[in-house]
């Protein structure tokens, strides 16, 4: 067994995929917060609920030493903005994934103004001990770089679901074949937690102002109703056959 | 099989103009290539054997299947030539008075039941059909470049095409071995508008100094799954092209703030670093 102790934390698929690349690899991984004193870093995932991530990260700090990274997600928010919320905020490290973690060659990492670079280059070693890359993003924004970017893609793809410009099987496949994209972004969004693609939307939103990020409303209702893809088998094309209805327009 | 085109034509001997008369050609269809230009015509026919020729050179068709092929096309410029069609695919430039005066004059001189498709890809195909006193026979039909290599076809639904005419042209394209999908007609159909984040976002990235052009490719790629990165490609379609793309679906859904253009893009075209063709863009190419 592994002697590195890993609390992760997290009522989401993120958090399971993660505690399976690290169990993979024979490290030890707990999810209460208790034998504290033993738990050399931290993995914190909430990504759609501001209050239950803020008192989440208060429970843990409350738990751990004040030198124990703090790994957590920054899909909805910046790193900064989480590190602003802890009383030893040096030790945060945000970071992106998507549920698929698991098959991800790696992850994006990004240090919050108030970060220190030593917690990063310890957490950096531990992902390339179980074989996963860990890309350091130069400037913190919610949703780094490929959530973000694939995340409006799949919001383009929402909207234009929506106006029933085309079937959703269509949109996949038009992108596939007519971009070469390894997946069409309504089964891709599936895939990855069309939750998670929320939040990075939402977050973008919120945090830079500005309508270009604005989620189109039918991710926003899916999520609501809990049709978020992947284990709950509800998605987009869910919603789409449940309307009963030949495709109008056509 | 009900309904197969026994015979079609193309308009316009352009780059897309070429690479649909060669799928069409080499799916089996009789077609006639008609371009105004005389020089042009026989470039055009020049084109289509040079690359017939190659793909016999590389054992992709035998030298039978080339010389069926190459039978198949009847290159002109003479209009009348293309009246007695099943199918007439309109790749002349993007300019909507052009498109629209071929359209007229092929339905005075065209029986009724000839399918009119247009391939623009950045025009409204109801404002195309607008000048037609049957607009419900014409679709859009975008091809995307390379035709020949590109499996995809959108067929685009004017507000005035019958179901009949969507129905036709989605036998039509499997016909000649593409895959089609069905699109109101909308900025940008399906792909350019769905793709524009991949290169808009990914600018705005760079600008915001998040990452690097190098890492923003390199994240996408390896995390992401992408076959190129998004810089990659804009320097492989051409960084004018990409720019030119964008602003058109910008303006087309009234200034949408979701296609935004990033100023760098403007830059680099105003710099003349095109990508690829001019030896630089978003990287360095070494000229050979």
């Amino acid at each position: 067994m592994n002697p590195v102790n890993i609390l992760i934390m997290g009522n989401n698929r993120l958090a399971s995929s993660l505690s399976e690349c690290w169990q993979l690899n024979n490290y030890h991984v707990v999810h209460h917060l208790e034998n504290m004193e033993k738990v050399n870093f931290v993995i914190e995932t909430e990504n759609l609920d501001k209050e239950t991530k803020q008192m989440q990260l208060g429970d843990i700090e409350k738990s751990i030493s004040k030198d124990t990274p703090i790994l957590t997600t920054t899909l909805g928010w910046s790193a900064t903005e989480v590190a602003s919320w802890l009383m030893y905020p040096e030790r945060v490290i945000g970071f992106a994934a998507f549920d698929n973690v698991k098959d991800a060659p790696g992850i994006e990492a990004v240090l919050p103004l108030q970060g220190k670079e030593s917690y990063l280059l310890y957490v950096t070693e531990q992902f390339k001990q179980i074989g996963k890359e860990v890309i350091e993003v130069d400037e913190d924004e919610p949703g780094l770089v490929y959530p973000r970017i694939l995340s409006m893609i799949v919001n383009e793809a929402a909207y234009a679901l929506m106006e029933q410009t085309a079937s959703a099987r269509d949109i996949d496949r038009a992108m596939k074949l007519g971009t070469n994209y390894p997946a069409g972004p309504l089964e891709w969004a599936a895939e990855i937690g069309i939750d998670n693609v929320y939040a990075v939307l939402q977050g973008l939103y919120q945090h830079l102002g500005e309508e270009r990020y604005r989620p189109a409303s039918l991710i926003k209702k899916l999520v609501y109703a809990n049709w978020i893809g992947h284990a709950t088998k509800k998605d987009f094309y869910y919603f789409e056959k449940r309307k009963n209805k030949e495709f109008t327009k056509m | 099989m009900l309904n197969t085109v026994t015979k079609s034509a193309v308009i316009g001997s352009g780059t897309m103009g070429v690479g649909i008369a060669q799928v069409l050609i080499h799916g089996g269809i009789p077609t006639v290539l008609y371009d105004l230009s005389e020089e042009q015509a026989r470039k055009a026919k020049e084109t289509l054997i040079k690359r017939f020729s190659r793909l016999v050179e590389k054992g992709k068709m035998s030298e039978v299947e080339k010389d069926k092929a190459l039978g198949r096309l009847q290159v002109t410029t003479d209009i009348r030539q293309v009246y007695r069609v099943g199918v007439i695919i309109e790749a002349v430039p993007e300019n909507i008075e052009m498109k629209q005066s071929i359209f007229k004059e092929l339905e005075e001189n065209c029986p009724d039941d000839t399918l009119f498709a247009t391939n623009t890809s950045s025009l409204s195909v109801t404002e195309i059909a607008g000048v037609l006193k049957r607009p419900s026979r014409l679709a859009g039909l975008h091809f995307f470049n390379p035709a020949p290599l590109m499996p995809l076809v959108e067929i685009i639904k004017g507000t005035d095409t019958s179901k009949e005419t969507i129905h036709l042209l989605q036998q039509f394209v499997t016909q000649i071995g593409k895959t089609a999908v069905i699109c109101q007609d909308t900025p940008g159909f399906i792909v350019n508008r769905i793709a524009r984040p991949f290169y808009n976002e990914a600018l705005r990235i760079e600008k915001d100094n998040i990452a690097s052009v190098e890492k923003i490719d390199r994240i996408l790629k390896i995390i992401g799954g992408f076959k190129m990165g998004p810089f990659e490609l804009q320097d492989l379609i051409g960084i004018d092209v990409n720019f030119a793309t964008t602003k058109t679906v910008h303006n087309s859904f009234y200034g949408e703030s979701r296609f935004r253009p990033q100023y760098q893009q403007e830059r680099m075209v105003q710099a003349k670093r095109l990508g690829r063709k001019t030896g630089g863009g978003f990287y360095r190419y070494e000229s050979s």
